[in-house]
């Protein structure tokens, strides 16, 4: 039975000999990547965007431009679902080995709606980062106040008690 | 569960139904009658009344779900909050509630200074009082 041993610590370690004394005479941490980087033989990138339905070959039933109405295209693409399945039933009574052009129709349809729905999630992300905004300048707003009334209240406890050592006196 | 996760449920419930009900009919369905030489075959009474039931009313109820899961995304989609279009606008609200929180995390800041300024200041005196009431030091 072969066991094996731990792998040995990166030979870099000799490098920190006197980081206690003098940290500036150790190497630096590596910076962060940026670009493309590949780990355990597969390649990885940085730029986390979603890809466009071209990149991936499918077709795209939606109209392109800068403003797409994701409503309107949800609710369109939606019907012409419903539209789809009921062709497949019909061709599947009447002609029942051309089901394969159907289906593919009906995969089309479904990988444009999960595609059309991820591309909302950047629009989500950046009214949740608005919501965040407003609420942390709601609280500091609170803050602001409440140290204000503080200071007020603790000036007139002190005038008070000025007032009545004075009075004692 | 957020509006565009369950709108994404939504669309793999509508997938699984759409799939289950034609798979469900294509397995089910009697088969069809190709030449009037070949009679059908002698159909067993208790099966006869049972799958007749089936067949007639399962697609019902099948349809019915697939619909009702339809009309459910569409209430779903009615659902988003798609305020105003346009992620420069977005960006814009940003940037303006950034600024905005800046500004009043200054006034905070300074707030803060001034008020514990302030405490330390009646800190300092009242250990002083304290002091001279210890030492029975006369009040000046």
């Amino acid at each position: 039975m072969a066991t094996a041993t731990y792998p040995p610590p990166p030979p870099y370690y000799r490098l920190y000999k006197k980081y206690l004394e003098d940290p500036k005479s150790a190497p630096e941490p590596p910076p962060p990547i940026e670009g493309t980087y590949n780990l355990f033989g597969a390649t990885y990138t940085t730029d986390d965007v979603l890809p466009s339905l071209e990149e991936q070959g499918v077709r795209q039933l939606y109209p392109k431009g800068p403003n797409v109405d994701f409503k309107k295209e949800l609710r369109s693409l939606n019907r012409e679902l419903l539209l789809h399945i009921l062709e497949l039933a019909d061709i599947l009574v009447e002609r029942p080995s051309q089901y394969a052009r159907r289906v593919e129709d009906i995969s089309l349809i479904f990988k444009n709606l999960h595609h059309l729905l991820n591309s909302l999630r950047p629009h989500q992300a950046r009214a949740t980062l608005i919501h965040i905004l407003e609420l942390q300048i709601h609280r500091r707003k609170q803050a602001v106040e409440d140290i204000k009334r503080r200071r007020e209240e603790a000036q007139k406890l002190l005038k008070e008690a000025l007032g009545t050592l004075e009075g004692q006196q | 569960m957020d509006i565009i996760s369950q709108l994404q449920e939504q669309v793999n419930t509508i997938a699984a139904l759409a799939f289950n009900t034609i798979g469900t009919l294509q397995r089910d369905a009697p088969p069809v009658r190709l030449s009037p030489n070949y009679p059908e075959p002698p159909p067993t009474a208790a099966s006869a009344a049972e799958d007749a039931a089936n067949i007639a009313e399962q697609p019902q109820l099948m349809s019915a779900a697939l619909v009702k899961a339809a009309k459910q995304f569409d209430s779903l989609v009615a659902a988003l909050p798609l305020a105003e279009g346009g992620e420069e606008a977005q960006l814009k609200r940003i940037a303006e509630l950034q600024a905005e929180n800046d500004a009043i995390g200054q006034e905070l800041q300074k707030q803060l200074e001034a008020a514990e300024k302030e405490l330390k200041q009646v800190q300092e005196l009242f250990s002083q009082a304290t002091d001279d009431c210890l030492n029975l030091k006369r009040p000046d």
